[in-house]
């Protein structure tokens, strides 16, 4: 045993040096943030700041909120009913994944607001005559920021709360209602409870590092603060220390969510369980839960979709779809190569973790795993600066004739993407790790397997689901990100989403629709595999 | 294809960046593609120079300032006169000697250290609507305060640049203290929380949820002339006020786009050649016919376009004076909620 562990050791040093290498940008980050302010916080303090923490909280409570109902619910639904149109149904919800939430913030303001067709055959049809005349939301607010986002990333939640709700043993149901208890609130919701929290987590992440809406929709939350200090006040270093102090605070919550639940278990240790009876439904509940399935699939999916495909309709030339295809696939491409290398990471250090049984380095290794939380743009300046860094080191090449940087080539870009999204790819192969014992890698090892083989042979193969999965969540992660992407890409380098951006930027909807509509369909492909794959039985 | 030749053409996809060409220049755009490659496309037609884009609206200068010596970056294209006092205050810019661009722009619209040189100007004007707001009866950007326009005016957020740099010309005529006052009072006068860019402002005063907007006066161009005929209809609805034309007025207040060259830069001649080239008259004309922007060489007239708008006298402050600014005017933003 002793040996097998010193063996271990090799891998367990990679893979330190691997966080390590991860969290040089937040370090950079923070060191920028040392440094004079010239009174702009007692400013701040006295001005802003507390608006925008609160419109921070106030958003990422809305959308937890939202995007849970929409999220939980359904999967419990889809879980543990059988209705007309239940297996069409299952899969629509995961559709708004595809979608960048920034888009759907563009196509719903032209559709929701004043000017918009919405409310103009409200007023043709009322007789109104000005916005003095009756009520209606401003989408451009607090509430309507909360929808956007909540329509967009509830799939987060769905998916991760599907599959716990159907691991759910038959036995456990089956003795809540003998008790007449609740078998949601009793069984589904607790036992679920570990999948729901790395949802709302990962969803309170993108939240607070979103950018694209919150300034569409000019919601002064910390992260356009950051922005407002950086930009307006030329201020690089109470940018940074805004965006440490934002990035802190999710941390935290993040911790005391793990604490609330270290201590229990949740997996299942029986064998010989059956699950994932479902209920048939017909008439009046069935037509229930078709319609409230259907909701956050027409939010997040239908109608931003079809407005798009009606701004682009009329519009549409075949010279820009020529341009568009070429920049698709560097998109695929690029996003293809980014999933990959993050699920080999994110695999390796998930399984070395496991097995080392290191609580420094499974620490280490979730804290650099934190770059989700960052606002793409303040952590593409930590990765430049760190680039820039290693560049300088890299001037020796001139000696030998070359010219070596890193600045400006995807490898920049690259490693920025798996910052930002080892988070998914992470949480996916830990949630599939911790369904195996680790008694099979022992016994593997034991047996005479070196640990790259055992990882290779044993542990890669029983997770390959979880791996693929992660992979996919990635790819569409990559594909729709946009500003890391537009600060890092190298020369005459386009995504769809940096395409998008340059029209959508200037409100120019029209030209903006064709690109978007791309990363909406080449997102769905992978997503539509996804399903398939997590529906096959486990083995 | 092979496992190797899928390794090869990986690499090859992810080194791609590297490979140079022999004549080129390299640009950090903070102007967008679209409107920028009408004029690259010119310049490489008539010299043979190369030209290779990125864009961002925000970053480049940090950008450009981790890369070091190291930067691959030329030219750097700006379209406002915050980010290029930026990018001079990181000292991210090379002095350079052209006798060309000292003749084709003034000088308060170029740095005295010859790194940085304003390309076009727009002027921030105040447009009103056609129905409900009689002509003639706002004269100033300072009028916009007045009690009389409450829950009449749209604007972006003052966060914005332009706004930001409005703001900044209103503490250099009058001091920190009006300026406030007047932004207080502006934003009392609000119709609707600011959001949208300008474009979203006309929209608002066509549909009419207020009657008053501050926009760059290009919107109005691409309005009047859009693809779209509702937005052609936008345009229809308003009046253009060129602002603080009386007799002892300062004039209307304008930003410029601009740029300047890379301290590192390894194309250097390219670099000023490209620069030069966006100041002659038919990169002029260009900026008017594209993008409804006025000329800043004196001895090009604005289109015939932009003059069916009115001629104007434009603020002769020292733009960088509007720069420096900033910051203050930042601050007032957030104090008074803008």
């Amino acid at each position: 045993m002793l040996k097998l562990m010193r063996r271990i050791n090799y891998w367990k040093f990679l893979v330190y040096a691997i966080s390590l290498t991860l969290l040089f940008p937040f370090i950079a980050l923070i060191l920028i943030s040392f440094g004079d302010t010239d009174g702009l916080w007692a400013h701040l303090f006295a001005t802003v700041l507390i608006k925008y923490v609160a419109n921070t909280l106030a958003l990422m409570l809305g959308v937890a909120f939202l995007s849970g109902i929409f999220g939980v619910l359904t999967a419990w639904i889809i879980s543990k009913y059988h209705f007309v149109f239940s297996k069409y149904i299952d899969f629509m919800l995961l559709l708004p994944a595809a979608c960048p939430a920034y888009l759907v913030a563009y196509a719903y303001t032209d559709f929701f607001e004043y000017a918009g067709p919405v409310q103009g055959s409200f007023r043709s049809l009322m007789g109104w005559s000005s916005a003095r005349d009756y009520y209606f939301p401003e989408i451009r607010s607090l509430g309507g920021a909360i929808f956007v986002l909540s329509s967009v990333l509830y799939p987060y939640i769905y998916l991760l709360a599907r599959t716990a709700f159907r691991q759910i043993p038959e036995s456990y149901i089956e003795v809540s209602s003998l008790y007449k208890r609740s078998e949601f609130w009793t069984i589904g919701f607790p036992l679920a409870r570990p999948a729901i929290a790395a949802g709302v987590a990962l969803v309170s992440m993108e939240v607070v590092s979103d950018f694209g809406t919150v300034e569409y929709f000019s919601l002064q939350t910390l992260t356009l603060g950051i922005f407002n200090v950086w930009i307006g006040m030329n201020s690089i270093t109470a940018a940074a220390q805004l965006a440490t102090c934002s990035f802190a605070f999710i941390i935290i919550l993040l911790v005391l969510e793990m604490r609330s639940r270290s201590g229990r278990r949740f997996n299942d240790t029986s064998k010989n369980q059956r699950y994932g009876r479902t209920k048939s439904l017909v008439g009046l509940k069935a037509t229930f839960c078709v319609t409230f399935c259907l909701l956050p699939f027409c939010f997040g999916f239908l109608i931003p979709i079809s407005i798009l495909i009606s701004n682009l309709v009329g519009s549409f030339k075949w010279l820009n779809l020529m341009d568009s295809l070429v920049i698709l696939r560097n998109t695929l491409m690029l996003s293809l190569i980014g999933a990959s290398l993050i699920m080999l990471i994110a695999t390796l250090i998930g399984s070395v973790s496991q097995v080392s049984s290191d609580r420094k380095l499974q620490n280490l290794v979730s804290f650099s795993s934190t770059g989700y939380a960052f606002p793409g743009t303040i952590l593409a300046l930590g990765v430049m600066i760190f680039f820039g860094f290693i560049d300088n080191i890299l001037v020796f090449t001139e000696i030998f004739g070359l010219n070596l940087y890193l600045s400006g080539t995807l490898i920049a870009l690259l490693f920025a993407y798996l910052i930002r999204f080892l988070a998914v790819g992470y949480g996916s192969v830990i949630s599939g790790l911790s369904k195996t014992s680790p008694n099979l890698v022992w016994a593997s090892r034991t047996l005479g397997l070196g640990f790259s083989s055992t990882i290779t042979k044993i542990s890669i193969p029983l997770i390959k689901k979880s791996i693929i999965a992660g992979g996919v969540l990635v790819f569409v992660d990559i594909m729709k990100e946009l500003p890391m992407t537009l600060l890092l890409r190298p020369f005459n380098f386009d995504t769809l989403a940096t395409s998008t951006y340059q029209f959508a930027h200037d409100e120019l909807m029209t030209e903006a629709s064709l690109p978007a509509l791309l990363i909406v369909l080449s997102g769905l492909i992978p997503i539509v595999f996804l399903n398939r794959l997590l529906k096959k039985p486990e083995f | 294809m092979s496992l190797k030749n899928h390794f090869v053409a990986i690499i090859t996809f992810i080194l791609s960046a590297q490979i140079i060409d022999a004549r080129e220049v390299n640009i950090y755009s903070h102007r967008q593609p679209f409107l920028i490659n009408p004029f690259l496309e010119k310049f490489t037609e008539k010299t043979g120079i190369k030209t290779n884009i990125i864009y961002s609206a925000q970053g480049l200068a940090q950008r450009l300032s981790s890369e070091g010596k190291n930067s691959p970056a030329d030219v750097i294209l700006t379209v406002d006169i915050a980010s290029l006092i930026v990018y001079h205050d990181m000292d991210l810019f090379l002095s350079i000697r052209s006798q060309k661009l000292k003749q084709n722009i003034p000088s308060h619209l170029r740095s005295l250290d010859n790194t940085w040189f304003g390309l076009s100007k727009r002027s921030r004007i105040i447009v009103t609507s056609k129905d409900r707001i009689k002509s003639g009866s706002i004269k100033n950007v300072e009028d916009l305060s007045d009690q009389k326009w409450h829950g009449k005016i749209c604007t972006r957020p003052g966060s914005h640049n332009y706004n930001r740099a409005l703001l900044a010309s209103i503490i250099a005529e009058h001091g920190e203290k009006k300026a406030e006052k007047w932004a207080s009072g502006l934003v009392a006068n609000l119709a609707r929380r600011p959001q949208g860019n300008d474009r979203a402002q006309v929209k608002a005063i066509f549909e009419g949820q207020c009657d008053i907007a501050i926009i760059n006066n290009y919107y109005f161009g691409l309005l009047k002339y859009s693809d779209i005929p509702e937005e052609r209809d936008w345009a229809e609805s308003l009046n253009l006020v060129f602002p603080n034309q009386g007799k002892n007025e300062r004039g209307s207040h304008i930003n410029i786009s601009g740029g300047g060259v890379a301290k590192h830069a390894k194309n250097k001649s390219e670099a000023i050649a490209l620069l030069e080239f966006l100041t002659d008259r038919a990169s002029q004309d260009l900026y008017g016919e594209i993008n409804f922007e006025y000329p800043v060489n004196p001895n090009v007239a604005p289109t015939i376009e932009l003059q069916s708008w009115g001629n104007f006298e434009s603020d002769k402050i020292s733009i960088s004076t509007i720069a420096r600014l900033s910051g203050v005017a930042q601050r007032i933003i957030d104090r008074v909620g803008w």
